[in-house]
């Protein structure tokens, strides 16, 4: 299997994918550094445009959107304590004592070297890791996918939030959307309610944006009208050698992409936990821990390299087992569906150059982080700063709504998009998380799929799904996942009760 | 409004979903039925934590641990966002895209606050240009056509 890695590299080094590369690495820098937009926005804002382009491209402007949005988060949170994503909070921590310091420069400089190490080491765990799992699930079957579904969606609905209910409520949901249309089995229309439209279901991408990228604008247009743009932040002076940074920094590097790699393969868990646990690790390993917070350049260092080196290991139980890390993975497979391919292990043997070429673009965005992520290119990129929102949200909700209309070319798609907009600002004001019912979606026909399959193969005997041993293995760490919940809800509860709360 | 009544309507409201979703998943055609009616019992059974515990929050008038975020932060704004939204799909098949395009980002741009014409008036023609560019030039993507040259 890894002779295919080896042989896929041609490929993402074709002139098409290195464009695709540049060009998503810049715009991800850009979208990065603008508070409000987030790189699972400008992902599923990009996917409607990449239709007719090869999967190659496709999936290279997503990993330099990703790769590039994690180090952009970076900039406004170092020159103006505004995390561009909220991965960049704990980089606000130091990255702006050091601004206010006159050490601006050295802060970008050390974030960028950071992030790019973050993404390289995150990249190469892809690399050998994905392989060797997707080996192991060549045994699975419909039984074992089932679970492994469930497994995703009940281990997200979890993790992600403070409440269980809430969490289960939302995988639910979007379970129930993905319900809807012609049942792919049996052919008959599920909650279509006799109109024409719903026959096809929903389309994922208009629910991915409306759900993801039309709350934040929304949110944005509320506000009041001012640009980011702060003059004094943005005089930086200029840094020292980029040895010096990696004499200095290699140890935190190493420990916190490590941290980084282990948090993104875990279901649930973000880059903003990677950076946080990171930042934490490196304070209490640091000889001098009373200046982390007042502008110590190794707490950007442990943030950023922590946060970057979620970005490609999430994708390691996507691209394997088609269960998605975190939102940005869950995009990864919408765009690998959109493209025809389905997630999973089959893959790795039926598109290794898609599949394998995708690491290497992951691994190469990293890299071009150093080229692209410069001095001049990153106080270049800190204008976007100035654009003020009352512009930005008019121009984003034009974006989404070509990129909707160009799926299939219908308005009504339009008001879909809208009405999933409301229901996710909704949900969010009601303190649902939004990443469950996207999962739901995603999750809900794979697992449904599975299961009547089973039923299928085992004319009927529902015991199938309990007795094969690898299904006994998932079920027990979908059992794990829930106890571990449940007994820290219990504690926090008792804990709150022993303080007279 | 509190969080605990958020809670609670938000839980009747699932319990309903998941009542309709279980009700008229009875009906689907054999295992087509099985997730449906699944899906929906579990929802109204996850919704009955809810209910209760934000009921007897509400009962015991104790508030909730979590922050309280309001509903809309500036009702008036997020209303006119929506509504200069609605307008630019309804126009847009009829007065073309980039047309509509443009109108949108000056009116709401103008709603939003912002009162520099140049800024406004130069970023929404780059911008537009750029649309032009990457759908018309670059992508040739079909989408509606100029009112002035739809005859």
């Amino acid at each position: 299997m890894f002779a295919s890695l080896f042989q896929a590299l041609p490929v993402a080094l074709q002139f098409g994918s290195l464009i695709s590369l540049v060009v998503g690495t810049l715009a991800g820098i850009l979208i990065g550094a603008l508070p409000g937009l987030n790189p699972v926005m400008a992902i599923a804002l990009m996917l409607p445009l990449t239709y007719g382009f090869d999967p190659i491209i496709a999936l290279g402007l997503v990993a330099g959107i990703y790769n590039g949005s994690m180090y952009g988060g970076a900039i406004p949170a170092i020159l103006l304590k505004i995390p561009g994503t909220p991965a960049a909070i704990a980089t606000t921590f130091d990255g702006y004592p050091m601004t206010r310091n006159g050490q601006g420069g050295l802060a970008l400089k050390t974030a960028c070297w950071s992030s790019a190490v973050g993404g390289i080491v995150s990249a190469l765990a892809l690399m050998t890791l994905a392989p060797m799992l997707a080996r192991v699930t060549l045994a699975f079957g419909p039984t074992e996918y089932f679970w492994v579904a469930i497994f995703g969606l009940v281990s997200i609905a979890v993790l992600v939030g403070k409440d269980i209910s809430k969490g289960m409520l939302a995988a639910l949901l979007g379970v129930i959307i993905g319900l809807v249309g012609i049942d792919a089995i049996s052919g008959a229309e599920r909650y279509t309610f006799g109109t024409l439209y719903l026959v096809g279901g929903f389309e994922l991408l208009i629910v991915l944006i409306g759900l993801y990228a039309v709350p934040p604008v929304l949110e944005m247009a509320e506000k009041r009208n001012e640009s980011y743009f702060n003059a004094d932040s943005f005089r930086v002076t200029a840094s020292g050698g980029s040895l010096g940074l990696l004499r200095r920094h290699w140890k935190t590097w190493s420990r916190s992409s490590l941290i980084g790699v282990a948090v993104g393969i875990l279901p649930g868990a973000g880059g903003n936990l990677a950076a946080l646990l990171s930042y934490n690790e490196a304070k209490r390993r640091a000889p001098d821990p009373d200046t982390f917070g007042t502008g110590n350049p190794t707490g950007i260092a442990a943030a950023e390299s922590g946060n970057s080196a979620d970005n490609a290991s999430a994708m390691i139980p996507s691209l394997t087992l088609g269960i998605p890390g975190n939102l940005v993975a869950a995009l990864v497979l919408g765009a690998l569906m959109i493209h025809g391919l389905q997630p999973g292990p089959q893959l790795f043997t039926r598109s290794p150059d898609v599949v394998f070429g995708f690491m290497w673009q992951m691994l190469l965005t990293a890299m071009l982080l150093l080229l692209l992520g410069g001095m001049v290119a990153t106080r270049l990129f800190a204008q976007v700063l100035r654009m003020p929102t009352a512009l930005l949200v008019p121009t984003t909700l034009v974006l989404m709504a070509v990129g909707v209309y160009t799926v299939n070319g219908n308005v009504m798609d339009l008001y879909v998009m809208l009405a999933f907009g409301l229901v996710g600002y909704l949900l969010n004001r009601l303190a649902f998380p939004l990443a469950p019912v996207v999962l739901g979606v995603l999750l809900g026909p794979m697992a449904e799929q599975n299961l009547r399959l089973s039923m299928l193969i085992s004319q009927n005997d529902w015991t199938t799904l309990f007795t094969r041993p690898i299904s006994q293995g998932i079920i027990a760490l979908l059992a794990l996942v829930l106890l571990s919940q449940l007994w820290k809800a219990l504690r926090s509860r008792r804990q709150s009760q022993h303080r007279g709360i | 409004m509190p969080m605990n009544y958020r809670d609670l309507f938000s839980g009747i409201a699932f319990l309903i979903i998941g009542t309709a979703t279980a009700w008229m998943g009875k009906d689907f055609y054999a295992d087509a039925a099985y997730v449906p009616i699944g899906a929906g019992a579990l929802m109204g059974l996850f919704s009955l934590p809810l209910i209760w515990r934000s009921s007897v929050s509400i009962l015991t008038s104790r508030a909730t641990s979590q922050p309280v975020m309001a509903l809309v932060d500036h009702p008036g704004r997020f209303v006119a966002t929506l509504a200069c939204c609605l307008v630019y799909y309804v126009a847009l098949p009829s007065v073309g895209f980039y047309t509509t395009s443009a109108l949108f980002i000056l009116l709401l741009a103008l709603v939003l606050g912002e009162r520099r014409p140049l800024v406004v008036l130069g970023i929404t023609l780059g911008f537009i240009t750029l649309l032009y560019g990457l759908f018309a030039v670059v992508l040739k993507r079909p989408l509606p056509v100029e009112f002035f040259l739809a005859y």
